[in-house]
């Protein structure tokens, strides 16, 4: 039943910011439905910056972003909360409602559907509670359901966060830096995860990274930004050392990767 | 896996020069404030021309006074048993109707949960006039304009609290993790939608413990604003005081005493319960 991916397509994307900081500049990308693309890039780099645009939580300054056949500069309202209910968005510090339950926070997913009556009193249907279920159960943690979203860790905070944008049914899912407060085990859990839901399900998935290592292992297709330019766009398997370097700008340090060499021995 | 670990050699820079940073004095920020609210009020008691010696000269009516109150006279109770219940009934009354009212006015005064810059400018200009009026005044405005009795007191309760309510949880949203309402706006929720799934529940312990505050509070003021003819144990108060009954007087102020404790054990109690 669920729609199948759409496509996202970057047409000479500028991003200003109102205080005169340049956050993107002149981005042309195409990424196919049911892509897994990895943007990499060093903090400031423009990450952030290129996945909120995709679903206007930054407006772009010029280009035009287009996200199935809808063209999302000039939309408002009704048209943009549509658009929004469609890409799921997952954040590095899990943004959770911490005092309710983790159900509750699932059907978050739900809110553009729901009418409004409904939220008010928090009756909600028991087809949206239903697939507020099923997401929680494809992230492997279902058995959480009832429990406050405080009491989990932090791995646990993040499934359900993605399982919330699972409840969306969405067509595009955007993580930005998803892994960032996670420990390394965790971080692959979070990973294998959004692998799994781009491959069962279709949903293109943009996902920014941190670490070359797992930039290197989960992106298909990697993205490379520095100072808010596209500078690498290729299989995340043929980026070396060379390419990261030259991502960065600079030569690689400890901090660059997320599994340390002492870790893997 | 391996080209990644193979590829990860650390590369170790020196640290940079470090310069400790000079520590910011500030102790003279202090002084100043405390220079200034000496400053006030002293000059505050000279242009209230407190007179100290009244303290001693009324010396021994005062004597005798302390000495009726003393001796509560305890056969007066029946008589106090309905203006008591009125002042505790006053109390509650306001207090829900408050609380009701006040919730959704707290999400409009907070630029946490309302996205509009005029309305929010609209209810806070509104909020300022309803807390700058204090609420002896609002009693006896409404016992003017509606009547002596229960009903005036309510309304002016009614008002004082939610200029109260409103304050304190519209602030404590704009102190709120924001969090879960970006993520259900990024999910194609209107704002009415996020903030009550959102930020509702993160707000309602701070919301009830400060409604239980009210509470308390109106037990107390329902008793001040009896005095001006707003029902309760303050119109008691206002007869047996002209009357110079100060046997009663005592007795009245004991219940008042005995309620207050007994609303502060069982609020904080219950707030101990409700905020975790
Ligand atoms: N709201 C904002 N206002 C002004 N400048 C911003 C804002 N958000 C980000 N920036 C700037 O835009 C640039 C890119 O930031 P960002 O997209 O957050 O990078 P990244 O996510 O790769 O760390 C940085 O220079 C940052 O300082
Ligand atoms: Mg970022």
């Amino acid at each position: 039943m669920t729609p199948a991916g759409a496509g996202i397509c970057f047409d000479g994307v500028g991003v200003t910011y109102p205080n005169g900081v340049v956050g993107l500049r002149d981005v042309s990308l195409d990424i196919e439905p049911g892509e897994m693309v990895v943007v990499v890039g060093l903090s400031g780099a423009g990450k952030s910056t290129l996945v909120r645009s995709i679903n206007s939580l930054v407006p772009f300054t010029s280009g035009e972003i287009t996200v199935g056949d809808v063209a999302v500069s000039g939309l408002r309202g009704k048209a943009l909360r549509r658009l929004r209910s469609e890409i799921g968005m997952v954040f590095q510090s899990f943004n959770l409602a911490r005092r309710t339950t983790v159900l509750n926070n699932v059907l978050m997913g739900r809110l553009y559907a729901a009418p409004t009556w409904r939220t008010m009193l928090g009756l909600w249907p028991a087809s949206d509670v239903e697939l507020a279920m099923q997401s929680l159960e494809r992230v492997e943690i279902v058995q959480k359901a009832y429990a406050n979203a405080s009491e989990l860790s932090g791995g646990q905070q993040q499934r359900v966060a993605i399982a919330r944008t699972l409840a969306q049914q969405p067509r595009v899912i955007l993580a930005d830096e998803p892994v960032a407060s996670l420990d390394p085990p965790t971080s692959h859990v979070v990973m294998r995860d959004l692998q799994r839901i781009n491959a069962e399900l279709g949903i293109t998935v943009v996902v920014n990274l941190h670490f070359l290592d797992l930039a290197r292992r989960y992106g298909n297709r990697l993205i490379g930004l520095r100072a808010g330019e596209v500078v690498y766009d290729g299989p995340g398997a043929d980026a070396d050392e060379k390419v990261f370097e030259s991502i960065y700008g600079r030569s690689l340090t400890a901090e660059d990767v997320l599994d340390t060499p002492a870790r893997l021995t | 896996m391996s080209a990644a670990v193979s590829m990860s050699k650390p590369t170790e820079h020196p640290p940079p020069a470090q310069q400790r940073p000079v520590r910011p004095r500030t102790w003279w920020k202090a002084a100043a404030v405390l220079v200034v609210v000496a400053a006030v009020t002293v000059w505050s008691a000279i242009a209230v021309e407190v007179d100290f010696g009244a303290l001693f000269r009324n010396a021994g009516n005062a004597s005798r006074t302390i000495g009726q109150l003393l001796q509560p006279d305890y056969s007066y109770f029946p008589e106090t048993v309905r203006p008591l219940l009125e002042t505790l009934e006053t109390a509650v009354i306001s207090t829900a109707v408050a609380a009701v009212l006040s919730l959704p006015i707290s999400f409009l005064a907070s630029r946490a949960t309302d996205p509009s810059t005029p309305l929010l400018v609209a209810v806070r200009f509104v909020m300022n006039v309803i807390r700058s009026i204090p609420d002896l005044l609002y009693a006896s405005l409404f016992v003017t304009a509606v009547a002596t009795g229960a009903l005036s007191g309510i309304l002016a309760l009614v008002l004082f609290n939610i200029g109260i309510l409103v304050k304190l949880v519209s602030e404590a949203l704009d102190g709120l993790d924001r969090g879960g309402q970006e993520a259900a706006l990024a999910a194609g929720s209107g704002w009415i939608k996020a903030d009550r799934s959102a930020m509702l529940p993160e707000i309602s312990p701070i919301y009830i413990s400060q409604t239980i505050y009210v509470l308390e509070l109106n037990i107390r003021a329902s008793t001040v604003i009896g005095l001006v003819g707003a029902g309760g144990l303050g119109m008691l108060i206002d007869k047996v005081r002209t009357f110079y009954q100060y046997h009663y007087l005592s007795l009245v102020i004991l219940e008042i005493l005995v309620l207050v404790v007994v609303l502060e054990f069982v609020s904080s109690y219950a707030r101990r319960k409700l905020v975790r």
